[in-house]
């Protein structure tokens, strides 16, 4: 692949003027096509045509509002597929509306920025999870649904544990002498490249120096081996040879944008066509680079649902702008807000709370 | 045979049929009744457990339970329901109480007014319980120290996990079933099946709301306009305005103009009072905020939704009949506009709880309450009094539900 094709192009001045126009065209498009959307923009107090000078003053919507209301921007005979993710919670599930061109582009967008780091090819690949995996329905549509997204990715798809979920020692030995000499690809989510192909390779003394690594998921279950980032990276490397590593950030509510690691592990860099910003959580004003406050994600990808400018539940910081691997904003996500729990006479609480 | 946990008196495990032999058997000094000197010096005794300032800074609203269960109050209560001559009032046996899990105090008026009225009582804690709940258990095991024996004998507090078989039997052993915690607690624990003599008190899912006439507000001095604001965010703030008789939403009587002042005025002021006690919403209740009000504005519901800070949130209804009754998150205010009370009248349904009010004439809301004839609000008490809890709640005058009546005639 070449550097012209790289989504990770844009510096933060060329992004900021092509987001908001585009950003602002779709929050039109939005408006006149969900009236739910066009609701809630009336009763937050942003009319149609009001002119936005900068993208952190349009109008976000808090990420849960996907679990408990189905907004669309297109008829429902135009709708092609909904995709829904469990929360942690399990009751609660994102529905998210996609026509065939929203399909189309997500799929398009995902694989331009995947190809950022693993080149046009796809490559042997070694999935850090269980076949098993599409086996259980029930697990399925989270965990399955996110690694069955990325075989796309990849060919010879070899899975590093058995149907028990033990890791399959004869499998990666097997895969590596066929494949470990070349660029290969890696993907799991974070806690399980480290719980069963991390142990598994420095036991084992396997050699990942040609692996690309692509994980995704958080640190939260990694606490207690005091393991973050910075020593994940370091250890794989000592171990296990591999160098390689792309974490990334991503969500159902804007599937098909997804917020790379750049190479040397400074940061996660946003794509041409979205961009982070974060908020101070009490003001709820963008805070300065350096400040942690809550990630606002925007993309330019939700066009058949007013998912394009959204607040996550997600903590995160900005460590430098156009200072990086990558041009735009590079940061991190630091955990997750804890989630609101009311105490009262009743057990349970009825309705969208 | 399960056992149960033996929270007060603290104790080793027990079983089910030992526990109800014990509370029902006639301790030292006789069977316990109406209004028993033993009982009502352990409440007085524990009371003021709770209204020492080291329980009571942590544990504000452990402060008005001690309030209640002063000598006075007791007193009172119990002379409310004196019998009328030729009626004797009775203990009605033992009594099993369900409080709601999510820790609240108020399984402990139940249970007070209960032991008041002279009844063995079986009270399940929830295994979650925590905070104030636990300083409750702690200040009864202290008090008891001082105690007749009667009250270790026959007032008990347990915790058992998800067994159904300690509640059957429970419920099978009492002649009184106490169920708080809402719809679906009540629902779960109906499976079990009473005796034909007992029978269920239950406090179903409620919600409450607030009225204000926009002429009384305007009549008003500018400190009691600053005891409504005061009183809102006592009712609203204190229980993350998820209690049953929490205001979820507010009514303005009055001309749209005299309202939008009055309300302005008010929003004020609660700005002002959330400001000045330090109340802090934090980021996660400012997101289930917004999610909760950008979804009614989804919905068509609402046609305004502001934010004053993290702390204070109002909700124009496009409509008043609208009004939400669920839990929007703490400091969240839908708010319409009415011509009167009466307009309220079709609005109002069996779940409405309390309708805290100011700016209204006694008359008015005698008026109001007569022409809603029971069919919703079980209780009409001032803006600052609706977390107050009564010995008559939810429509029930509790010590006449913990007693039985025996008629005595001579010729």
């Amino acid at each position: 692949m070449t550097v012209a094709t790289s989504v990770f192009s844009k510096s933060q001045a060329e992004r900021d003027v092509s987001l908001l126009q585009e950003l602002t065209e779709l929050t039109e498009h939005h408006r006149a096509a969900s009236v739910e959307y066009r609701r809630i923009l009336d009763a937050i107090g942003h009319p149609a045509g009001r002119r936005y000078e900068r993208v952190a003053d349009l109008p976000w919507l808090p990420v849960r509002l996907f679990k408990h209301h189905a907004l669309k921007s297109v008829p429902d005979d135009e709708v092609f597929k909904v995709l829904t993710s469990s929360g942690t919670t399990g009751a609660e599930v994102s529905r998210i509306f996609l026509d065939k061109e929203a399909a189309a582009a997500q799929q398009r967008m995902l694989s331009a920025t995947i190809q950022t780091v693993i080149g046009p090819n796809r490559l042997p690949m070694l999935l850090v999870d269980t076949k098993a995996l599409f086996k259980n329905r029930r697990s399925f549509s989270a965990r399955g649904a996110g690694v069955l997204g990325m075989m796309n990715f990849g060919r010879d798809h070899t899975f590093v544990l058995d149907e028990n979920e033990r890791p399959d020692l004869d499998a990666v030995r097997g895969f590596l002498a066929k494949h470990g000499d070349q660029p290969f690809l890696i993907f799991g989510f974070t806690f399980m490249a480290w719980l069963y192909l991390y142990e598994l390779a420095r036991d084992e003394h396997l050699d990942l120096s040609n692996g690309i690594l692509i994980h995704s998921g958080g640190w939260k279950k990694l606490i207690d081996q005091a393991v973050d980032n910075a020593e994940f990276r370091r250890r794989f490397a000592q171990d296990t040879g591999l160098t390689r590593i792309h974490n990334y950030y991503g969500m159902v509510e804007q599937i098909g944008t997804v917020y790379v690691e750049g190479p040397s592990g400074n940061g996660l860099y946003c794509p041409d066509f979205a961009d982070v910003i974060v908020r101070d959580p009490v003001t709820w004003e963008e805070v300065p680079v350096g400040t942690p406050g809550v990630i606002e994600v925007v993309s330019t990808l939700p066009r058949s649902y007013p998912g394009h400018i959204l607040l996550t539940e997600d903590r995160g910081v900005i460590h430098g702008i156009d200072d990086g691997d990558w041009p735009g904003k590079r940061f991190s996500i630091l955990g997750r807000l804890p989630r609101a729990e009311a105490r009262g006479c009743s057990d349970t609480f009825q309705g969208a709370a | 045979m399960s056992t149960v946990e033996q929270r007060f008196p603290t104790g080793a495990p027990t079983s089910v049929s030992d526990l109800l032999a014990e509370v029902t058997s006639e301790p030292p000094g006789g069977r316990l009744r109406v209004g028993d000197p033993r009982v009502s010096d352990f409440l007085v005794a524990f009371a003021r457990r709770l209204l020492a300032p080291s329980v009571a800074r942590r544990f504000p609203e452990l402060a008005s339970l001690g309030f209640f269960l002063r000598r006075g109050e007791l007193e009172k209560t119990i002379a409310a329901a004196t019998p009328p001559l030729g009626q004797l009032r009775f203990p009605r046996g033992v009594v099993f109480h369900v409080p709601p899990a999510n820790v609240d105090t108020i399984f402990v008026y139940s249970w007070a007014l209960s032991a008041l009225a002279g009844n063995p009582n079986i009270v399940r804690i929830s295994s979650r319980s925590a905070g104030a709940a636990v300083a409750v258990l702690d200040a009864l095991n202290t008090t008891l120290a001082d105690a007749d024996p009667a009250i270790a004998q026959t007032q008990r507090m347990v915790t058992y996990g998800r067994d159904d078989a300690v509640t059957a039997a429970l419920s099978q052993g009492c002649d009184l079933r106490v169920i708080w915690g809402g719809d679906r607690s009540v629902t779960d624990i109906r499976r079990h099946p009473l005796r034909p003599s007992a029978r269920d008190v239950t406090f179903p899912d409620r919600s409450s709301f607030a009225v204000i006439s926009a002429a009384g507000w305007r009549a008003a001095d500018a400190a009691a306009r600053r005891d409504v604001a005061i009183g809102l965010y006592n009712d609203s703030y204190w229980f993350d305005q998820a209690a049953c008789a929490s205001p979820r939403a507010i009514y303005w009587v009055g001309e749209p103009e005299a309202v939008r002042e009055a309300r302005d005025e008010l929003f004020g002021l609660l700005a002002e009072v959330v400001e000045s006690k330090g109340t802090e919403v934090d980021a996660a209740m400012s997101v289930e905020k917004r999610v909760s009000t950008y979804g009614l504005a989804a919905e068509g519901v609402a046609s305004e939704v502001r934010f004053a800070g993290n702390a204070i949130a109002t909700v124009e209804l496009v409509e008043p009949g609208l009004v939400p009754r669920r839990w929007l998150g703490v400091g969240t205010f839908p708010q319409a506009q009415v011509g009167s009370l009466d307009d309220l009248v079709s609005i109002v349904e069996r779940r409405d709880q309390t309708m805290s009010h100011f700016g209204f004439g006694t008359d008015e809301l005698v008026g109001f309450a007569e022409q809603l004839a029971g069919r919703g609000v079980d209780r009409i008490v001032p803006i600052g009094d609706a977390l107050t809890f009564s010995s008559v709640w939810d429509g029930y005058d509790l010590l006449r539900e913990f007693t039985r009546l025996t008629t005595v005639q001579s010729r």
